[in-house]
């Protein structure tokens, strides 16, 4: 059975934050400002982003309430109501709470009744699981329709009071890097077995994950290679040992880039995309210093996109994690132009230990 | 008539951006299978210590040295229809013939013995790997010997651009504090190789195109690189079975 995304939706908390204004925000750690933020924010050419906190570190909206909103908002343009939808799939890097699932937070504050039920645990490309999941019920014929919502609240761990906690009087690299990157908010996908109006099809969706060859590279749980959050005594332990913050290996994080290329060069391969036959690009790189070097290693490799085929909103509404190519897929269809017969190019790589989500989309009219 | 191909062509041929392709994907599957080594495990994840890097030279050192052998016996079997790539790997198997003399050097460097970086003998790997690259160059024009090259090559930046300065960090930790600033003297092999790689990879990219005519050479190179890339990872398989 064939399927479509009919409708999207997105929720970014609060109004934009620009760069001189985030560290107001997230806090000074010991009270002096970062010399790291100018160059890292330099490097990704973020320019606004959004946070659903405050400056005195209030949570304004949680995050299954974001991922409720973009649910909302997607079903709201769509003419299928809370009682027909036969599935709910969600996915985030951390849920407001470490259990239960983070799908039945999000179920409940939709009020959605007797669905069924699937949470993808992950980062970047957890998102594009819970769509991979959904999409195979679908086209399986298991359900005629369903949510897919994607949803990030990171700014809780980039609170100053969190590198505070630790032991160590300075913040090292790799644990300050993503608190430049990573910001919140949330998208949604309707999926269905019928094209309604203008809409995608989804031709495919394939991922390539790498963790058997490669060490972490992103990670909240672990400081040092023995312990890992819940073997200290304490969370209090835990955290003055600096287990609990997000890091970034960032000598591996080229990878990523050789990782992505290697797995479109597998698509072309196995027949899956020409490359003559992509009209738009929508690929979740996490920072423009990134967007240079993918395109390098497509030229080298010979399959070059065009650069006016890309399209992203990253530099306007932030690094959004595994919510990204939702807000971005949302934006898109809203804003840009695009015809019935165009071919869609979706990337996902993710760099927690490298996995790489594609999927090929065609615009299709009913 | 068609018209010789030339080194010289820039823009790839079809066949050479497909064996280009190829060559790329065959890379990136070689870093995995590199990836899933124990020692270069232990590099990547900060538990690398100076025995492991004294280990490695070791067993690197014999196919460092059997690699300009089977350089200029590629060299010398092609005849002379291909004598425009015969020049370019005879100036290949030149400028590398000697860097053995350096790895042995930062072996030493690295407090190691003379006498036993010159007695160590070749591991199962290397013996596996110089056996079969004898055996490609021995074949007339051997164009496939273009994916060992390709693989070889990219090892080298490898080291330079990410290997050298793990091992650096790890030596530094191991070295007393008065001798933390000879960790750069013991990985010149790593960084020198690398540097000269650069220029050989640009090479490498215009005789891709040039030694390319049928389907049969792309797959040929695709075939040889693939094997220097599973018996490279046993060389470095075997360095633990000691």
């Amino acid at each position: 059975m064939s399927v479509y995304i009919t409708s999207t939706g997105h929720c970014l908390p609060g109004n934009p934050v620009n760069n001189d204004e985030i560290e107001n925000i997230l806090g000074f750690v010991h009270g002096k400002p970062s010399r790291l933020k100018k160059k890292i924010l330099q490097s990704n050419g973020i320019k606004t982003r959004h946070y659903a906190i405050n400056r005195d570190h209030e949570t304004l909206i949680s995050n299954s309430d974001m991922a409720a909103f973009a649910g909302d908002d997607c079903l709201q343009s769509s003419m299928v109501s809370k009682r027909q939808l036969g599935m709910l799939s969600v996915a985030t890097s951390q849920g407001d709470l470490v259990l239960p699932g983070f799908g039945s937070m999000v179920q409940a504050a939709l009020k959605l009744p007797d669905i069924e039920l699937n949470t993808a645990h992950g980062i970047c490309s957890s998102g594009m699981m819970a769509l991979k999941t959904a999409y195979m019920a679908v086209a399986l014929g298991e359900h005629n329709n369903a949510l897919v919502v994607a949803s990030e609240l990171a700014s809780r761990l980039f609170k100053a009071s969190r590198y505070e906690a630790t032991l160590s009087n300075k913040v090292d690299f790799n644990a300050e890097f993503l608190r430049w990157m990573l910001s919140d908010g949330a998208g949604a996908f309707l999926l269905q077995n019928q094209p309604v109006g203008r809409c995608f099809k989804i031709e495919w969706i394939q991922g390539f994950s790498h963790a058997d060859a490669y060490p972490v590279c992103m990670s909240v749980g672990q400081n040092d290679a023995d312990k890992t959050w819940q073997d200290y005594s304490t969370y209090q332990e835990a955290e003055a040992a600096g287990a609990l913050l997000i890091r970034q290996d960032v000598r591996l994080l080229d990878n990523i880039v050789k990782l992505g290329v290697d797995g479109f060069l597998r698509l072309l391969e196995k027949g899956k995309i020409q490359v003559g036959e992509i009209d738009h690009v929508l690929c979740h790189y996490s920072s423009d210093y990134f967007r240079g070097k993918i395109f390098s290693l497509m030229e080298k490799a010979g399959v070059a996109i065009p650069e006016e085929k890309w399209y992203t909103n990253l530099y306007e509404r932030g690094n959004t994690g595994c919510a990204s190519i939702f807000i971005m897929l949302d934006e898109f269809a809203k804003t840009q132009h695009y015809s019935v017969g165009d071919t869609i190019i979706c990337m996902v790589p993710e760099s927690g230990r490298f996995n790489n989500v594609y999927m090929r989309l065609t615009v299709v009219e009913s | 008539m068609t018209s010789q191909p030339s080194l010289s062509d820039k823009a790839l041929t079809p066949l050479g951006q497909q064996c280009l392709q190829g060559l790329m994907r065959e890379w990136f599957q070689f870093e995995r299978a590199l990836g899933r080594i124990p020692i270069i495990q232990r590099l990547q994840q900060s538990q690398f210590t100076l025995e492991d890097y004294q280990k490695l030279l070791l067993n690197l050192r014999q196919q460092v040295i059997e690699g300009s052998r089977w350089i200029t016996r590629t060299a010398s079997s092609f005849d002379r229809t291909f004598a425009d790539i015969r020049s370019e790997v005879i100036g290949h198997a030149q400028e590398e013939h000697r860097d053995y003399e350096i790895l042995e050097q930062d072996y030493i460097n690295s407090g190691g013995q003379p006498e036993d970086i010159n007695n160590y003998p070749r591991n199962a790997g290397s013996e596996a790997l110089h056996g079969f690259l004898m055996y490609r160059a021995s074949q007339s024009n051997p164009v496939d010997m273009i994916g060992a090259m390709w693989m070889i090559e990219g090892l080298g930046e490898k080291m330079a651009n990410d290997w050298a300065e793990l091992v650096e960090a790890c030596l530094t930790k191991a070295f007393a504090k008065s001798e933390e600033h000879m960790a750069q003297h013991c990985t010149r092999f790593m960084r020198y190789h690398g540097a000269n790689d650069d220029h050989h990879m640009e090479k490498l990219y215009k005789m891709i195109d040039r030694v390319c005519q049928t389907d049969a050479d792309v797959q040929n190179i695709l075939r040889t690189a693939r094997v220097v890339g599973r018996l490279y990872a046993l060389q470095l398989e075997e360095v633990d079975y000691e």
